[in-house]
């Protein structure tokens, strides 16, 4: 093929590509925060769970703060280990809005051993009890821990699956959804 | 992981087939993808804990925790690139003859790249209507990781099936060009993409700009004398 020709492919071949890029420019199709999954990117996917002492917590009212929700169970060994550090960053950013929901899977762990390892812990943010697995199979749970973090808008910036999570990985993702 | 790690075995392994072809060594070839890997490996964490230096300071052992997610995949690209052009002209590898030798390694990776979006549900596309919609993140979508390990599969067979290289570094080219193409076509359909100036896809646009620079080297090729 001559330089000529070559060149005149080259531009036929551009301009197809700037209309394409024109045509299928993104104007009326529904955005992906107006849909709920446990994906970054989406609306986290709404629930309504209670602490052992009977105390509600709905996330779609907690909009206005950033929010980790964590979900775990006593018997996983990378939940134990990462309960110090989501303390330690709760306690250090919870005056700037930041709100740390633990979802214990109640209806795969033992209930009798959630108190006693709040205590071990000290845990002092809100341990809400999963009984009937709709919040896990909302949040598509593959492999625990798995944490998820909401900005105040409420779209899921990220979502870690597994552990344990670094203190400095969860500040620096707290960090951006406190922003 | 396991698919990216496949990928990069048999992508080698196909690479390896052609070395003579390209004036490489199958040592040198291995070589420069071994330290690449392991400067994207830790590229991607040094870069990662420099974004993020504030909270590393604050707590210094997390640089060597076990999360992957404290990676960053620009910065590990970037890495690998430097350390891979550093290696090369050390051993004075001829640039573009090794660009060549790694096409099919690069070819096969983007499929394993695209499956492995497909297993994570991540690259996902826009909600549609056609039959070969797939559920995804609670609605019907478009197959967008399906649609570009195709279009991988279909760019490496073609790769691999040019019998005729001009002259070195035109079958990289080739292969980058089609790549560029199959991204600004695809990423049409996409649900995940970066939305700027009334609903441009900012991933196409670079896709196109990537385009634009491979034509302008493509006549620089073909214009150098050997």
């Amino acid at each position: 093929m001559q330089k000529n020709q070559r060149v005149i492919l080259y531009i036929l071949i551009l301009i197809a590509g700037a209309a394409w890029i024109a045509l299928s420019a993104n104007t009326t199709d529904a955005v992906t925060n107006n849909t709920s999954a446990p994906q970054a990117g989406f609306a986290a996917p709404d629930f309504a769970l209670k602490t052992s002492d009977g105390t509600e917590y709905t996330l779609s009212k907690l909009k206005g703060n950033a929010v980790l929700v964590n979900l775990w169970a006593t018997w996983c060994p990378p939940c134990r280990a990462e309960m110090p550090a989501i303390e330690k960053m709760y306690q250090e950013y919870k005056d700037q809005g930041l709100v740390v929901l633990a979802v214990n899977m109640t209806y795969q762990d033992d209930l009798l051993a959630v108190v006693p390892f709040t205590k071990e812990f000290a845990l002092t943010f809100p341990i809400l009890l999963e009984e009937t697995g709709d919040v896990a199979s909302a949040y598509q749970l593959r492999s625990l821990p798995s944490s998820y973090f909401i900005s105040r808008a409420g779209i899921i910036q990220e979502v870690v699956i597994g552990g344990p999570m670094s203190e400095a990985l969860l500040r620096t993702r707290i960090e951006q959804i406190l922003k | 992981m396991i698919l990216l790690l496949l990928a990069t075995w048999i992508g080698l392994s196909l690479a390896e087939k052609r070395t003579e072809r390209h004036s490489v060594s199958k040592d040198n070839l291995n070589n420069i993808t071994y330290y690449g890997l392991i400067a994207f490996v830790i590229g991607g964490r040094v870069s990662f804990v420099l974004q993020n230096m504030p909270a590393f300071i604050k707590s210094p052992l997390g640089i060597i925790s076990i999360n992957p997610d404290i990676f960053d995949p620009l910065g590990a690209l970037a890495a690998a690139i430097i350390v891979a052009f550093i290696y090369g002209q050390r051993r004075g590898l001829l640039f573009w003859n090794t660009l060549d030798a790694l096409t099919p390694y690069f070819a096969i990776l983007a499929i394993g790249i695209e499956l492995s979006h497909l297993a994570a549900g991540t690259a996902f596309g826009k909600e549609t209507d056609a039959a070969w919609g797939i559920n995804l993140w609670n609605a019907t979508r478009h197959p967008t990781q399906i649609y570009e390990a195709l279009a991988s599969l279909l760019i490496f067979l073609l790769v691999w099936l040019q019998k005729h290289n001009p002259r070195p570094g035109i079958l990289f080219l080739t292969y980058a060009a089609l790549t560029a193409a199959s991204q600004l076509f695809t990423q049409a359909f996409r649900g995940d993409s970066t939305l700027i100036l009334n609903g441009l896809r900012q991933e196409q646009i670079i896709a196109w700009v990537i385009l634009a620079v491979i034509f302008i080297l493509f006549e620089y090729r073909l214009r150098e004398k050997i």
